[in-house]
């Protein structure tokens, strides 16, 4: 009947062939039976009857002689129940009996009857069954079922190629959309802009004809009128790739290519963003968040990545090496280790962040970073933390802020733990693990038992032989210290010396290790 | 107890064992005066997972630092610390939204010095939240129900209020600026044979409250002027400077000008205010609560001091054809922190509970999204006086303010009722719809969440 090198997928009994398929052979095509089982071949009219066994009392069809004998019981009318049979049920499969199909072709019979069923249906049968929405008709009942679930939700395509999957979705999309600005600004240029207000101090209505840019999106925009000269000055004709409106944005700027999800339009928001905002800060910010989406939670809130961002958590602790190891190649490097100015720790930290989701981004991120206007966002607010961190440094919760200068410049790793303590005196937070007492980011008393359990967790960012388990009630297991300590911290989001603290344990380990290796 | 301190407090024994009782699962004895170590220890951790006793421990935390018991609050911030990891489940990052705002409060209680430093150097909390692209927002306003509930109610009311008159005037206050105008303009061109004239007049400039956008209010305009057009529906669009700090008074005066005119012309005066009025500071918000002084400065909020009531009545001075109020159901204007802080847990669960249902973990939409309610629970749990603009009222509140404002609560049509089960039909089987008298209420799980009433001048 057929040669016998293939079998079909659901045979039981094919003990013949070897375990190694052939690789010719696709898993699912159809129509490749089992050489032994039984043809079958019905005739149109029973493969599209449906309910061929019908009930003597009550002419209730059944589309199975199963059922029917169930019916029967109902009827107390003597019912019998095929009961399985001891002996393997003879294979059977069928063949379509439309006879130009390729399916009625013994070769090519279909494995079971629903399936021919539906083939014969669908390729020779009426199709009967009708959307209401669309004009789509169906042959299989279950298909036009599957169909009306989903039909309209593909119907709303904006002209941008967003797909909506609801009309009020598509609708809002629409009105925002650079798409329809474009489209309309061709076509209504000559429609008179509606009156002016009555009340001439208020702000003026807009002029009703778009931007001429909003046509073309990849064009940087010129400026709305309305709009306040953008802080720092880029020229609107550069195209994005070489606007550089300060440190930051470059930054981004190079991200771009590489994250997927941009499409022109948001894009061009971006590049708006600078008018929009007030101060240099701010305006960092914005095309930061504005940017990358990733990174919506700015530098700082960024470096607790864990706070705000589940995604890039997970691998918080491999992500410090990455970072601090780029940066052991660096002179700057060294800066960040030997100097407690907060400086170089905005800038370890930009790079944190930077490098963690790019790594060569980060490396670009270090020669810009220097550059006075960027620095602005982080490290302005970080010298004025450490400033206030000077007026405070006695108070000996601040000491973690010493290890920066005390640890980092050390090429032995593991300076991390009980003798650094110790050698830090007898203060309120050197009882406690530096890192950790900042990181609950209260008055930390050193003196309370909290510091048995917390010496534990500055092994986390250590050396690996250090034990999670010191921790006791968890901590690792329930998605990572690392994670839970710097969320705390970010919630201290003015604590942004705490924050460097924080880096600068990861770093200070790291940037050690590597420095240790280096010299 | 232990106050705040710089100083290095005395080592003691007996918090040590407290602490390695607990954490050693050795000795059930339990200290009465640390109230949470009642809880199970390390061994069956697990239960601390509960939302209950995750809520628990908050409440005493937030306790031991109104009373500045800082080895307390300290301890219990390091359990939930662990217990509640921001990418755990739905109530542990609940949980850990709230474990950041008390540390933030704590941080700027003025009890502890560093802290207390730290919070001088607080930069915008703005910059922990996303600045949406208008495309964005579109797409983010329509992930959950939340808003566009409020959005098909409203719509509808509007369109109902509104037919016959040739020119429209829409005030729209609202949180997620002008995301509803689209789909109410589009209404309009299809209902109407012959469009009105759409008057929207918005209050700017955008305030700092999330979702934050990323565009001006003029270039917004400017799009919906032109979306408008593409509809066959002339807009006239205007932004009013003005805040919901004072209560939108300049706003109110731009109207107050206008009224006079209006009422020649025919105009229908539609004020639209979805999840906005709640930033209207409350009669509360006249007693400052300060741990150190709690003496209430009469004169410096005694202008504040019914504000929110104040709106209300100047708009019904307006004479406005329909007023739509549309808010989140819970109540977070209580003086008492910890009542603040059970209320907020208590509502503050939905939104991280839904989340699930929309948007999938570790996505950017994802973060933006519980970031914004994170910024929530801080201005809830970590602010006091002015900045705590988070001051949501429960229906019956408003419902009462309204009344007194000579305003009558009418009834959303079958058709709007409609319009809005399907659209809930669209999203995930937990919401629902209920009918309270005259108003609807979207509820997650059977609890309210958002409620939309309708008013008309009596």
């Amino acid at each position: 009947m057929n040669d016998s090198t293939a079998s079909g997928d659901s045979s039981p009994g094919n003990q013949t062939t070897p375990p190694k398929p052939t690789a010719k052979k696709k898993r699912n095509l159809p129509g490749m039976p089992d050489p032994e089982a039984e043809v079958i071949a019905l005739s149109p009219k029973t493969l599209l009857a449906t309910n061929r066994f019908v009930c003597e009392i009550c002419n209730k069809g059944f589309q199975r002689d199963q059922n029917l004998q169930l019916h029967r019981r109902g009827h107390n009318l003597p019912w019998k129940l095929r009961q399985r049979s001891s002996e393997e049920v003879k294979k059977r499969v069928y063949v379509c009996p439309e006879p130009g199909c390729i399916h009625h072709n013994p070769s090519r019979a279909l494995g079971d009857l629903t399936g021919i069923k539906k083939h014969f249906c669908r390729k020779h049968g009426e199709k009967k069954w009708k959307c209401d929405k669309c004009s789509k008709n169906y042959a299989v009942q279950s298909d036009w079922k599957a169909h009306s679930k989903i039909c309209g939700s593909r119907e709303y395509k904006c002209d941008c190629g967003t797909l909506f999957l609801r009309r009020d979705s598509f609708i809002t999309h629409r009105a925002f959309c650079d798409a329809l600005a474009g489209e309309s600004a061709k076509k209504n240029t000559a429609l008179a802009p509606p009156s002016a207000d009555e009340d001439p101090k208020i702000q003026t209505n807009l002029p009703p004809s778009p931007p001429p840019a909003m046509e073309a999106p990849p064009s940087p925009p010129p400026l709305p009128v309305a709009a306040p000269p953008p802080l720092q000055a880029s020229s609107p004709s550069a195209p994005p790739s070489t606007a550089v409106l300060s440190s930051v944005l470059p930054l981004h700027n190079l991200e771009l290519p590489e994250s997927a999800s941009h499409n022109p339009a948001t894009t061009r928001i971006l590049e708006e963003t600078p008018m929009v905002t007030d101060s240099p800060v701010n305006c960092s910010s914005n095309s930061l968040s504005s940017n990358n989406g990733s990174t919506s939670s700015n530098v700082f809130a960024s470096l607790f990545a864990s706070s705000t961002s589940s995604g890039i958590l997970q691998s918080q602790a491999t992500r410090f090496p990455d970072s601090f190891k780029t940066m052991a190649h660096t002179k700057q490097a060294s800066d960040v280790a030997l100097c407690t100015s907060s400086e170089p720790i905005s800038l370890c930290l930009a790079m944190n962040q930077g490098s963690s989701i790019f790594k060569t981004v980060g490396q670009e991120c270090r020669q810009y970073a220097p550059a006075p206007q960027p620095a602005m966002s982080a490290t302005a607010l970080l010298q004025k933390a450490a400033q206030v961190g000077v007026a405070a440094s006695n108070a000996s919760v601040l000491r973690g802020l010493g290890i920066v200068s005390s640890l980092s410049p050390s090429s032995e790793p593991q300076r991390w733990g009980r003798q650094e303590i110790e050698s830090e005196g007898a203060s309120l937070a050197s009882g406690l693990g530096l890192g950790l007492g900042l990181g609950l980011g209260l008055a930390c008393d050193g003196g309370s038992a909290l510091t048995e359990l917390m010496l534990g967790t500055p092994s986390v960012f250590g050396p690996k032989h250090a034990t999670l388990d010191l921790l006791g009630l968890g901590m690792a297991a329930s998605g990572g210290p690392t994670g839970g300590l710097s969320a705390i911290m970010k919630s201290i989001n003015d604590g942004l010396d705490v924050a460097a603290a924080a880096a600068a344990f990861g770093g200070g380990e790291y940037s050690g290790q590597d420095m240790g290796r280096s010299s | 107890m232990m106050r705040f301190t710089e100083t290095l407090p005395s080592l003691s024994s007996h918090q040590i064992a407290s602490f390695t009782r607990l954490n050693m699962n050795k000795n059930n004895q339990v200290y009465s005066a640390r109230p949470w170590l009642d809880f199970p220890t390390s061994k069956s951790l697990g239960s601390f997972g509960d939302a209950n006793c995750m809520e628990q421990l908050l409440v005493h935390c937030a306790n031991a630092i109104e009373n500045n018991d800082a080895t307390l609050a300290q301890q219990i911030l390091w359990v939930l610390n662990n217990i509640a990891p921001p990418d755990g489940d739905s109530n542990q990052r609940l949980t850990c939204g709230f474990l950041r705002a008390i540390i933030a409060r704590a941080a700027k209680s003025g009890t502890c010095k560093l802290l207390t430093a730290m919070a001088n150097v607080h930069t915008n909390l703005a910059m922990n939240n996303h600045k949406f692209s208008i495309i964005e927002l579109a797409s983010f306003v329509d992930l959950t129900p939340w808003h566009r509930f409020g959005f098909t109610a409203a719509n509808a009311a509007i369109l109902e209020a509104v037919e016959g008159y040739s020119v429209v005037h829409i005030v729209d206050l609202s949180l997620t600026h002008c995301m509803q105008i689209p789909t109410l303009i589009d209404a309009i061109a299809s209902r109407f044979e012959a469009a009105p004239l759409v008057k929207l007049t918005v209050a700017g400039p955008t305030e700092d409250f999330p979702p934050m956008l990323d565009l001006s209010y003029e270039e917004l305009g400017s799009k919906l002027v032109n979306f408008s057009r593409s509809r066959n529906v002339v807009m006239e669009f205007r932004v009013i400077p003005s805040s919901a700090s004072n209560g939108f008074s300049s706003l109110i005066e731009q109207l107050r000008m206008q009224h006079l005119i209006r009422a020649e012309n025919g105009e229908a005066l539609v004020i639209n205010s979805h999840m906005m009025l709640h930033y209207i500071p409350d009669e509360t918000l006249a007693v400052v609560p300060n741990t150190s002084s709690p003496q209430i400065s009469i004169e410096t909020c005694s202008s504040n001091s019914f504000l929110r009531s104040m709106f209300l009545e100047a708009l019904r001075s307006l004479d406005p054809t329909i007023v739509i109020l549309v808010d989140e159901d819970a109540d977070f204007t209580s003086d008492n922190l910890v009542h603040r802080l059970r209320s907020a847990y208590n509502y503050l669960w939905i939104p991280f509970d839904t989340v699930d249902t929309f948007l999938p973990r570790g996505s950017k939409q994802r973060q933006w999204y519980e970031a914004d309610i994170c910024w929530k629970i801080e201005n809830v749990i970590a602010h006091e006086g002015p900045k705590r603009v988070e001051r949501l009222e429960p229906k019956s509140k408003w419902v009462q303010r309204m009344r007194n404002a000579s305003f009558r609560g009418i009834s959303f049509s079958e058709e709007a009722i409609t319009e809005v089960k399907s659209m809930l039909d669209e999203h995930a089987a937990g919401w629902g719809l209920k009918r309270e008298e005259e108003d609807v209420v979207l509820t997650w799980k059977g609890h309210n969440v958002v409620f939309a009433t309708a008013w008309l001048t009596i």
